[in-house]
Order: C-alpha cells, then sequence, then structure tokens
C-alpha cells in the first residue's frame, strides 16, 4: 500500500447518484479546481442505474408490452399473444443497464480531470483521514479531505428467516442476472420494489404470491391508493396475503416452500423462486462512524440537519444512508448537491416536503405532500377530495378507469398540501402536484391552469373542481 | 477577543490582482484581523476575532458571492 497521506479538497465515499452529483455540483462551484477523491465498490452509478430505478423500469416496460396486446380494453380490439424470449428481454436489460452507466456516469466523470476514483471500501481513521481497503481487505490507499461526504448508499435487507439463506432467494440486486422466468414467485414484502417486481413478473407470465406483514399496501399511501391498486392487482392475478409472518423457508424437490403465519393460522405455498423485497438498510457499518463522531439512528442511518451536516463538523451525509422518510435518487442527488452548497457557504436546506415520490407499478403511484391523516394530525382538520378516474374522459376512452385522484388542501386557505395520484402516467402528472405543494398553489390557482383536454393530467383539475362544485353537474370543460 | 486562525481553501484565483481582491475582500470583514493569501496553493490563512465572527461567516464574504468568480471553502474544521 502506498502508505503516503493523499490529500483533497473533498473526500466523498460512495459513488451513486448523491456522490456524483455532489462531485459535479462541487466541480461547477470551484470551477473545476476542486480535489475530489470519489471512493466506493460495486459498479459506477450505484443503486439507481444498476439495481434500482433503471432495470426496474426496463422490466416493467417490457413486461407491459407482453401484456397490454394480451389484455385489449376497447371495442374492437382483440387479444393478441405476444411472442417473447425471457432471456433476452434480460439480456437488453443489463445491455441498456450498462449504457446507462457508461453514459451516464462512467463517460461523464472521465471529464472531471479533478475527480480521482478509487476502488475500494472507506474506513475513519479519524475525522478527516479514510483507509481504502480492496475486495481482500488489503489496505490500498489513505486519503485525506478538508470536507467529507458520506454517500455510501444501501444494499437490500435480509430478514432472519430459518432456512432462507440455504434455500437460496433473489433481491432487488440481484434479480438483473437471471434469464429464465420463474414459473412462480413469492415476494416476501409489498412495499414498492416488492410489487414493481410482482407485476413485471406477472406480466411475463409468473403466478406471483405477495406475502406481506403489514395490513395494507404502500402504507405511506393514502389508505383509498393502496386498496384500490391491490384490488387491481388482485384483478390482473396477483395474490396477496396481508398481515402474514413467514416462519420457514426450505426446499422442496425443485421448488421452494414458504410457511407463513396468517389470522388462518399456519398456511404454506410452494414456489419456483423466492424474492425478498423487505427494504433496505444503509452501508455504514464498515465506515467506523464512531471514530469519525458521526451520529446514526438505531437503524444505522446517519443523522444530518436538512442542511445535510452530520453530528461531526466538515463531515456531510446525502443519499439512501441518511435518516428520514423517503429514500429516493432524485433526493439523493439533492442532498449531494445541498451538501456541496453548503460547504461553499450558502444556506441550502433539502426540502423533503415538496419531494415527490412513486411506484411504477401499472397504474402507477405518485405522491407529494402530507396525506390527508398526516396533515389532520398535525392542524387539527382538513378538507380533501377523491376524483374517480371513472368519470374521467381520456380514462373513459382507453378504458384505463381503474385509478384516483387525492387532493388534500389546509381548510383555511384552500391551498395544496398533499396530492396522490393512482394513474396511467401518474409519475409525469404529480409534478403539477409538486409545484402545488412546493410553491403553496391554491385550488383556485389549480383550476386556473389550463389542462389539455381529453388527458389524464385534466384529472388534476377536475379533482380541485370537486372542491367547489358538484362534478357530476357539470359539462364537459367547464372552468 | 478571541484569536483564531482559519485555513481557506480559496478557488478562482489566477494572478496576483486576484490576491490583492480577495485579500482586500477579506480585510474589510468585521472581526477579520489579519489575511495571508497564497496563490500557489489556493489558499489563505485568516486571523479572526471569534467573539465577533464565525469561521463560517468567512464563505460568505462578499468577494466570495456572485457575480465574483471566486469560491472559498474551510479547511481545517
Amino acid at each position: 500500500m502506498n502508505s503516503e497521506v493523499q490529500k483533497f479538497d473533498l473526500v466523498i465515499l460512495g459513488r451513486g447518484a448523491a456522490a456524483f452529483s455532489a462531485a459535479i455540483k462541487a466541480s461547477e462551484l470551484s470551477n473545476g479546481e476542486m480535489t475530489i477523491a470519489m471512493i466506493g465498490v460495486g459498479p459506477l452509478g450505484g443503486t439507481c442505474v444498476n439495481f434500482g430505478c433503471v432495470p426496474s423500469k426496463y422490466l416493467l416496460e417490457a413486461s407491459h408490452s407482453v401484456f397490454r396486446p394480451e389484455h385489449p380494453r376497447m371495442a374492437g380490439i382483440h387479444t393478441t399473444m405476444v411472442k417473447y424470449e425471457f432471456s433476452e428481454v434480460m439480456e437488453g436489460l443489463r445491455s441498456y443497464v450498462g449504457h446507462a452507466r457508461d453514459t451516464k456516469y462512467a463517460k461523464v466523470i472521465e471529464n472531471y480531470s479533478n475527480v480521482s476514483l478509487f476502488t475500494g471500501l472507506g474506513k475513519f481513521v479519524d475525522k478527516k483521514t479514510v483507509v481504502v481497503s480492496d475486495s481482500n481487505g488489503k489496505d490500498v490507499a489513505v486519503v485525506s479531505g478538508s470536507n467529507m461526504l458520506i454517500a455510501t448508499g444501501s444494499h437490500p435487507t435480509v430478514p432472519n428467516i430459518e432456512g432462507l439463506k440455504e434455500t437460496g432467494f433473489l433481491t432487488s440486486d440481484t434479480i438483473w442476472g437471471i434469464n429464465d422466468l420463474p414459473e412462480s414467485v413469492a415476494i416476501i414484502g409489498g412495499g414498492a420494489i416488492g410489487l414493481e417486481l410482482g407485476q413485471a413478473l406477472l406480466h411475463f407470465g409468473s403466478k406471483v404470491t405477495v406475502i406481506e406483514a403489514l395490513d395494507s399496501l404502500l402504507p405511506q399511501t393514502e389508505p383509498e391508493i393502496g386498496s384500490a391498486l391491490k384490488m387491481y392487482l388482485e384483478e390482473e392475478g396477483m395474490k396477496f396475503y396481508m398481515r402474514a409472518r413467514v416462519s420457514k423457508i426450505n426446499k422442496n424437490g425443485g421448488m421452494k416452500s414458504v410457511e407463513f403465519i396468517t389470522h388462518k393460522g399456519n398456511e404454506k405455498i410452494d414456489v419456483q423462486e423466492i424474492i425478498i423485497a423487505t427494504g433496505r438498510q444503509p452501508n455504514t457499518e464498515y465506515l467506523d462512524l464512531k471514530t469519525a463522531g458521526v451520529d446514526t439512528d438505531p437503524r444505522g442511518l446517519i443523522i444530518t440537519s436538512r442542511t445535510m451536516k452530520t453530528s461531526a463538523s466538515g463531515i456531510y451525509a446525502a443519499g439512501d444512508c441518511v435518516s428520514k422518510k423517503m429514500f429516493l435518487e432524485t433526493l439523493a442527488a439533492r442532498e449531494g448537491v445541498t451538501a456541496v452548497s453548503n460547504m461553499f457557504g450558502e444556506d441550502m436546506k433539502i426540502d423533503y416536503e415538496s419531494a415527490t415520490w412513486a411506484v411504477f407499478t401499472n397504474p402507477q403511484v405518485a405522491g407529494v405532500g402530507m396525506t390527508e391523516n398526516e396533515f389532520s394530525r398535525k392542524n387539527g382538520s382538513c378538507s380533501c377530495r377523491i376524483f374517480s378516474l371513472e368519470n374521467l374522459t381520456k380514462a373513459s376512452i382507453t378504458g384505463e378507469t381503474e385509478g384516483i385522484i387525492k387532493i388534500t388542501v389546509d381548510p383555511k386557505d384552500n391551498t395544496v398540501v398533499g396530492m396522490q395520484i393512482l394513474a396511467p402516467n401518474a409519475t409525469d402528472i404529480i409534478t403539477e402536484g409538486a409545484y402545488a405543494v412546493g410553491k403553496g398553489y391554491k385550488i383556485d390557482d389549480i383550476i386556473a391552469t389550463s389542462h389539455i383536454f381529453p388527458s389524464i393530467s385534466e384529472g388534476v383539475k377536475l379533482a380541485a373542481q370537486s372542491f367547489i362544485r358538484d362534478l357530476s353537474k357539470m359539462a364537459c370543460c367547464v372552468e | 477577543m478571541k484569536e483564531e486562525r482559519v485555513k481557506l481553501r480559496i478557488y478562482g484565483m489566477t494572478c496576483d490582482d486576484c490576491v490583492n481582491t480577495v485579500s482586500h475582500g477579506l480585510k474589510k470583514q468585521d472581526g477579520v484581523l489579519d489575511v495571508k493569501i497564497s496563490l500557489k496553493d489556493g489558499s489563505g490563512e485568516i486571523e479572526i476575532d471569534s467573539d465577533k465572527i464565525e469561521p463560517e461567516k468567512l464563505l460568505k464574504n462578499e468577494v466570495f458571492e456572485k457575480p465574483s468568480h471566486y469560491r472559498a471553502t474551510l479547511m481545517d474544521q
């Protein structure tokens, strides 16, 4: 090992979305003068491009291309069975992920001569110095920085279930290597990752069973949305066991047996594959944060202020290793920018309240701001309306009427405080909600804004209008 | 008065005029006692009265704010 300490202006632990956005922002602010060390393991770009958003959306879109022609919704359109080769879909997926990683990360960072990449795990030896070790545990470098940013991300949580490790399973990190479609799958965990992977495999033809510990899906959503999505997925053929706790897993010939306890007692299913989707945990164990004086919460997530400063001066954190409510690539990138901006003396604070989140099932789920329950608990009362897509012309035309739009407002002045959408393209439409919540728009602002007719986005306007009139007595396009 | 030495990494300096501009700007700031700038290292050692100014406030000096192209970060924290 080169034991000489290599000095940098900024040391970034991690090389995912938060790390890249921080490195690029720091380079911009310093006109490329800031010397930056970026330390990490795994492919460049981190979870989002390699194991998260990008491959999962690719798989979902491919699966919808198979499913939709087999389930036409408009008169006169006949069922068409789509021929596909799953192994080639997966090959295409991996090729696209490689392309996205190269163009959005690997080639991008080559343009920054001020950034030095170190492959290995970083561990603090003091507040300003980290030792980098390779996959064999051998120390390969010592680097120090005037400022430090921890952006090491997270990895899937694997629950301690008897027989799980011996039987074998997939996670959202490992599923991308498969070439054969499992004939049947048990997904343990009914959160966003489990439902997205579940619907993708279901649309390709797998029999999918979701086993969820809670009594509802997507607990961060409005209850109407979680239950509507569950109903829709059930109609497609997905099976759910709610309030179920997996007790044992074992091999049963060529199959895998999953034993679990529900209100009915002990139950068991045999499946070809198991996917663990019970959440993610931060990559902070190896860092020796105690030595650096960085405080964490009981889950190991790093506690920061809204400026992304940790408990140790000069050490910032960003991304999925940070203690917060939502873990999103977009937030990670914003946190990286916030941390670096504050290193340069700005007073930037992360805005979690108007951050949008999404679940890319079909129909999609997207939201921003507070739920009805959250606002009521905080303020004593609220006002909200739920608009069904059954009353939306565009949805009626395409036959995609499974969905709702819920808007929550402050009853004092009709300021929009939350919006959740279950609809096709909800992930695009929610940006209107982000503006509304972030800028403090009122219901009248949405109503007064032109929306295309017929479109799904028109549903947001109609949801807003439902605060002031009975929509059943309203003609098309009334302003 | 409580004297403290603060080390800044200063970005954007290319010539002696830059050094003068940054130095002059920092010296004007209330609580700054002395300024030594190194063009070669892109750094500065600033003596401050920490009863009057926190080190981070140096980063908000006018000379480091837009439209100026100079920027700074703290080196020892």
